[in-house]
């Protein structure tokens, strides 16, 4: 059976691929276009085989090992047909490069720092690396098997916990999955909060993305600094929405509890933290060893970025422009879009400069959403009844395009849910980035994507 | 006499949490909390730990790698599980997930929250430099 295969190649050329996925019945492929997302969808039938479309587009990679470990699907000509994550409590063996002068050393899965857990396997010759493969899935929980069978509301605070460091941002894609399939659409000051709390995930993750990267290149300042201001981002974040990290700030229906209360506070702080941020962005840019670090570390290639599908700050560091806030403009974003910021190189300095710019970009969002919700009031949360079918909610988040597709069935529960993150998206191409460069650099390139893996694991 | 006094080597072991934990252990070294003012340390390697910290439900693939950590600790020391899905009452239950890494690894202290908040952590940390200060000056060389 040849499947989709072709159908999803072409329509690779049209709209922008978003990751893939199986169901009892049916693979789907998504994509996204200016009007939303959609999608390349085939009968599995009782043979569940399906000509590999990752032979021809390598993006799906990852999306198709995934649909014939967990999904049951079989695919012709799958380039690698290891498991994604553990099967009966072995992980798979990692790739490597055998040759003179050519070693193998292994970092992982448990990390010497505060570190999510994963294997680097490198074959290094002397300093340079040859090839790096990175397991993941030490984190998977079974997460999308665990959502099935739950009332849609009922699941939005399990959704809001798959990672901690994306949460308003999956639950904002969750939310907008539901209230497409309950044909609900929020009223304006539920927007323009819903995108103050989106930005400010985006400003305590790019401040704590720029001081690792510095603490990669042993700059302390950077770090200290960094993070200092991380934890300013976070108390304000408790201070205007109750939770440090913003779970269930956002929920279907509006936002999960009272946010933006003492709106002058909010707005003397972050003025206060806007200064100080700058301050921090003119110290770090402005270091030379930090520059000449950063400088032709790690570089992702435009062709090998738009290739293996590359998102978020990771694709716009090598020259991509694409943002879902203005591509496919949702919420606050319709008439608040954000000067999408892009760099060329393709390095770790590219890829840090892009966040700088996006972290100026997110306070000028904020303060302008700030002054277009003045002293509006914000409706409480609406009790949606999501009606049986598909949809696709797609946000751009810290590190890029997050999608959640919902299934919901006729008994009004979900049927299935997929995540395709950022991280999901981009770990392939942190290998592919450090391709000969030497292995002390890693942690700043690595750093410079600073990639989820609860994300990417589920 | 004393051992410990309240100084920690803390290594931090990470069974499929949702990083969220993470995110506020790392706070704990920021300028607010810095927790090296409490003579506490994170340590890269388990073999130099007191206190190994856990966070998540644990998942299939961690399962060997936190067995091997914890057989690398040094005697006595106790494990603290940080948050609701290492204390078993998290969003995520059955396989391919256990029972929460702390009751696994059966933790000696237990922070709840989702996550808990530094303060809380450095509470719970506190307590474990407690248990394990009076485990060595009663002589006694087992885990808690």
């Amino acid at each position: 059976m040849i499947g989709i295969h072709d159908a999803v190649v072409e329509e690779c050329a049209t709209g922008v691929p978003l990751g893939a996925y199986a169901g009892a019945d049916a693979a789907n492929y998504l994509f996204l276009r200016a009007s939303g997302a959609y999608a390349h969808s085939h009968p599995l039938g009782s043979e569940r085989r399906l000509r590999a479309v990752s032979a021809t587009v390598p993006l799906f990679s990852w999306d198709e090992r995934e649909m014939a470990q967990d999904w049951d699907v079989r695919f012709d000509g799958l380039p690698d047909e290891r498991p994604l994550h553990a099967r009966d409590g072995v992980m798979p063996a990692a790739h490597v490069v055998h040759g003179e002068g050519v070693m193998q050393f292994v970092v992982g899965p448990v990390h010497a720092g505060i570190i999510e857990p994963g294997r680097f396997t490198f074959s290094s010759g002397g300093e340079t690396i040859v090839h790096l493969d990175a397991q993941l899935g030490y984190a998977h929980r079974g997460v999308e098997r665990a959502l099935g069978g739950l009332l849609p509301l009922d699941a939005a605070r399990k959704v809001a916990r798959i990672c901690g460091g994306c949460s308003a941002s999956r639950s904002f894609a969750y939310a907008r999955a539901i209230e497409a399939l309950a044909d609900f659409a929020p009223e304006q000051p539920v927007d323009l909060a819903r995108l103050i709390l989106a930005e400010l995930e985006r400003i305590y993750n790019h401040l704590a993305d720029l001081a690792a990267s510095a603490a990669g290149a042993a700059y302390v300042v950077g770090f200290t600094r960094g993070m200092t201001l991380k934890e300013r981002v976070m108390r304000l974040c408790h201070a205007t929405a109750g939770h440090r990290l913003l779970f269930d700030a956002i929920a279907p229906g509006g936002l999960g509890r009272p946010v933006l209360e003492d709106r002058p506070g909010f707005a003397a702080e972050l003025a206060a933290l806007e200064r100080d941020v700058n301050a921090y962005l003119g110290t770090l840019f402005g270091n030379a060893s930090m520059i000449s670090r950063w400088e032709r570390a790690g570089i992702l290639s435009q062709s090998t970025a738009k290739f293996h599908g590359a998102v978020g700050p990771a694709l716009r560091g090598s020259g991509g422009l694409h943002d879902v806030r203005t591509f496919a403009p949702y919420g606050a974003y319709r008439w608040l879009p954000p000067v999408v910021a892009s760099a060329t190189s393709g390095d770790s300095l590219a890829r840090c400069a892009v966040k700088r710019d996006e972290l100026r970009e997110s306070f000028s969002l904020i303060v302008r959403a700030l002054s277009a919700l003045g002293e509006s009031a914000i409706a409480p949360q609406r009790s949606l009844q999501a009606q049986p079918g598909i949809a696709y909610g797609v946000v751009e988040g810290p590190r890029g395009t997050e999608c959640v597709a919902v299934h919901v069935d006729n008994d009004g529960k979900l049927e299935r849910v997929h995540v395709i993150a950022a991280s999901y998206r981009n770990w392939p191409l942190v290998t592919l980035a450090m391709k000969g460069n030497i292995v002390p650099d890693f942690p700043l390139v690595n750093k410079s994507f600073n990639l989820c893996y609860a994300c990417a694991d589920r | 006499m004393s051992t410990y006094g309240t100084s920690l080597a803390i290594r931090h072991l990470v069974c499929g949490s949702c990083n969220g934990c993470e995110h506020e252990m790392n706070a704990l070294g920021n300028a607010f909390y810095d927790i090296t003012r409490e003579g506490w340390d994170i340590t890269a390697s388990p073999r130099h730990a007191d206190v190994v910290t856990v966070t998540g439900p644990m998942t299939e693939g961690m399962r060997a790698a936190a067995r091997a950590t914890l057989e690398a600790v040094p005697q006595p020391s106790i494990v603290v599980a940080i948050g609701d899905c290492a204390a078993g009452e998290g969003p995520w239950h059955g396989p391919p997930v256990g029972d929460g890494a702390g009751v696994e690894l059966e933790a000696g202290v237990t922070v709840r929250g989702c996550p808990p908040t530094p303060d809380d952590i450095r509470a719970g940390l506190r307590r474990a430099a407690e248990l394990l200060d009076a485990a060595s000056g009663s002589g006694r060389r087992t885990p808690l």
